[in-house]
């Protein structure tokens, strides 16, 4: 056994005897030092990947770029202060959603006052540093960031844009103000992204005709498991998906808006193939969703029949993982028998529920001392038959 | 203190009580100097396991039943460390590989190659092969069964599989036709109440024999159960009387009150505490497909015929689905819900 196992993990050690692991953590490529111009890294084989990427150009310079809330910058600025002068190893902990500038907050106040930055991205491939355990947490002073608004979003991008028009005419055509709009729009608070969409909508050599340039790049970003909405929306949606979370998609399902179109007929707002289209990659967990939840937005018993015979027979087709027709068709026929059952729906708010966690508890064996200590018995033998006597011929009052 | 049922278990082919004439054909069978892998088959408490450690007895001698337990550890493909509790003589090894869930196959390939590697050390008069039992192979993957397939054929030299179901009809095709099927079949009550009369003696009891037969039949064919009920009968209220409580396991019930519960009121609400009464089974360990059995035989109570074979047909296709899919509560709901709504469509229309 113990050879086998050996061969099955040749990760990083090739030696007999494997690095230390300090040594390994200094030399992995995944930990980045960024330093300040006063202080290079000690053997300078760190190579800052940060130096050819073109996001960089584009990175806030002082704190007044920022587009993250004035007030944020200023308690972590406070925070900083305090904690260069009293040095005794103090914590803050930022947190907030992706790309609201957490990272840049940090940046530019730290060049602001010189302080030099080691930043540990936990990388995937290296198990966590066990000394990280040994910290002890006493309670870290904590901010909250909030995705950017939208106000401070078109700012940042004005900015992008004034750079651009100042030093990459040439690479990039100056976005006009409706692209940056759209980016805006479709951005949902994340700098980062809105940046790279940016980036992406005024590059040069697409055609000079703007709308024409957002239908041919949605050609091109189209995935396949992920499609682009038209909504009513006034601004064309780039590049990034208007993504839909998991709860959201639950709320189309069981409260279907109906629409009635031009020539008199009702129309689903959203219709299944469209929200399928958002969760065909895990259709599992978003039927498991829609059966945790589907129950109390229906009122008449024939309905619910309905419903619970279209999941059942969605999670029998999504069983079929090998054919992968069978779960675009699983989870449609859930989805739509779901959407078209409810004649008369509940309307009240109803919080969506988490699918319920279904792994089986088999009884201990420490539960029941009668059995034989060296005998193999199975879980459900001990449930349908031993634990309910057995409890009995132990106390059997 | 053993339970009765442990402590009565026979040891010897020729001591079983019941299918004495297959018992004989099994003896036969390991006396010859090599015998086929078993795929052992029956209800549960048929005594499938009985036979088969009488059969290990007269194979290797009173060294098989010297057992002991050990905790195994394997490793997945994925590197995730998996441990499996075996019962294990020196010549055999037991297991349940549906213990680690879908990681079943990882456990069948490893554990069978490390049974086969290792020969037999003390050959003298024994076999040259060692056993491997596997429980409930029945309820393993398709992935599983394959990888036992394969190594069926490639071990076949230095190790037997006896394989135990409750029903080949999950089993391969391809594992059917390698293996010599054998078949246990329920005991019949009177089988079983004599199983009780003669353990009852060797306890110094006296058993009335219609509480025998009764035990018998509440027992549904279930030796294991049926020797329980005595046990806990006796442990209730003895000296016996013929008209005592026979104690029937929680779970049945417990199912007996969610099906009151289903024909008290048929709307999505009671549907809700339905499911909730459902997860409660499930998260215990109450098989599914006795969930259904259970819920149909309360449900069809209140049913005239008509509708009874309404409800039967549609149970026997929700259950069929369920072995099929993924999720049980999805399809034992689905059938509770068609059951209110033909329950409900039969009242209102009497109501009219």
């Amino acid at each position: 056994m113990q050879k086998e196992k050996k061969w099955f993990k040749p990760l990083f050690e090739f030696g007999d005897s494997p690095l230390p692991k300090k040594v390994k953590r200094d030399t992995s490529k995944h930990q980045k030092q960024i330093v300040n111009e006063e202080s290079l890294p000690p053997n300078g084989c760190l190579p800052n990947i940060n130096d050819k990427n073109w996001m960089k150009n584009f990175n806030p310079v002082n704190v007044e770029d920022l587009a993250v809330h004035i007030k944020k910058v200023q308690e972590v600025d406070e925070w900083l202060n305090t904690a260069c002068v009293n040095s005794n190893n103090d914590m803050l902990l930022l947190s907030g959603p992706v790309g609201c500038g957490k990272t840049a907050t940090i940046r530019t106040l730290a060049a602001k006052h010189n302080v030099k930055i080691t930043e540990w991205i936990t990388p995937l491939d290296i198990e966590y540093p066990t000394e990280f355990g040994d910290y002890e947490f006493k309670v870290p002073q904590s901010k909250k960031f909030n995705g950017v608004s939208a106000t401070g979003l078109k700012a940042a991008l004005k900015r992008a844009s004034d750079i651009i028009s100042k030093k990459y005419t040439s690479t990039y055509n100056i976005p006009t103000a409706d692209i940056i709009e759209s980016v805006v729009n479709t951005s949902g608070g994340d700098v980062r992204s809105a940046i790279l969409n940016l980036h992406f909508a005024s590059l040069k050599g697409s055609s000079s005709n703007l709308e024409t340039s957002i239908v041919k790049e949605k050609e091109v970003r189209n995935k396949p498991t992920r499609k682009k909405k038209s909504t009513s929306n006034k601004f064309m949606s780039l590049g990034k998906d208007q993504t839909v979370s998991i709860l959201h998609g639950v709320g189309r399902v069981l409260n279907p808006k109906e629409l009635i179109n031009s020539a008199g007929q009702k129309t689903l707002t959203h219709s299944p193939k469209d929200i399928i289209e958002q969760f065909i990659t895990h259709p599992t967990s978003f039927i498991n969703f829609l059966e945790e939840n589907y129950l109390p937005h229906f009122s008449c018993a024939y309905d619910v029949d309905k419903a619970a015979s279209a999941l059942s027979d969605g999670d029998y087709m999504l069983a079929e993982w090998r054919e992968k027709l069978c779960q675009e068709y699983g989870l449609y026929i859930a989805v739509a028998g779901l959407m078209l059952s409810n004649k008369s729906p509940v309307s009240a708010w109803n919080p969506v529920r988490g699918p319920k966690n279904m792994k089986v508890q088999y009884p201990s064996l420490h539960e029941l001392p009668l059995l034989e200590p060296n005998y193999l018995y199975k879980g459900k033998v001990l449930v349908t038959d031993y634990i309910t006597y057995c409890k009995i011929i132990e106390n059997p009052t | 203190m053993s339970l009765w049922v442990d402590k009565h278990r026979p040891k010897d082919l020729m001591k079983l009580d019941y299918h004495k004439d297959q018992a004989t054909r099994l003896k036969s069978l390991v006396q010859q100097s090599d015998f086929p892998h078993l795929l052992v088959y029956g209800p549960s408490g048929a005594g499938k396991k009985t036979r088969i450690m009488c059969l290990l007895r007269e194979l290797y001698g009173s060294g098989a039943e010297r057992l002991r337990q050990e905790t195994m550890h394997f490793t997945t493909p994925s590197n995730k460390k998996i441990e499996i509790m075996t019962v294990s003589s020196n010549y055999h090894i037991e297991v349940n590989p549906t213990d680690v869930g879908i990681h079943d196959r990882v456990v069948i390939m490893d554990l069978v190659k490390n049974v086969a590697q290792t020969h037999q050390i003390d050959s003298s008069g024994q076999r040259e092969f060692k056993v491997v039992i596997l429980n409930e192979v029945d309820d393993l993957t398709k992935d599983a069964q394959h990888a036992l397939r394969r190594t069926m054929e490639k071990y076949v030299t230095t190790c037997r599989l006896i394989l135990i179901a409750n029903s080949i009809s999950r089993v391969i095709p391809a594992i059917r036709s390698r293996c010599l099927t054998i078949r246990v079949p329920a005991p019949t009550e009177t089988e079983i109440t004599n199983v009780l009369q003669a353990v009852c003696k060797k306890e110094g009891l006296s058993l009335p024999s219609e509480l025998g037969a009764r035990i018998a039949k509440c027992a549904d064919r279930n030796l294991r159960r049926a020797l329980l009920m005595c046990e806990a009968c006796k442990a209730q209220q003895y000296p016996f009387t013929s008209d005592q409580k026979v104690p029937e396991p929680d779970w049945q019930t417990f199912i007996r009150s969610t099906a009151a519960l289903i024909l008290s009121e048929q709307s999505p609400k009671k549907l809700g505490e339905v499911r909730q009464k459902l997860y409660e089974l499930i998260i215990h360990g109450v098989p599914p497909d006795m969930i259904f059995a259970g819920l149909l035989r309360e449900l069809v109570q209140n049913c005239d015929m008509v509708m009874k074979c309404q409800v039967a047909s549609y149970a026997a296709q929700y259950e069929h689905r369920m072995r099929l899919g993924n999720k049980p509560i999805f399809h034992i709901e689905a059938f509770v819900a068609k059951f209110m709504a033909i329950y409900k469509k039969f009242v209102e229309e009497s109501l009219m």
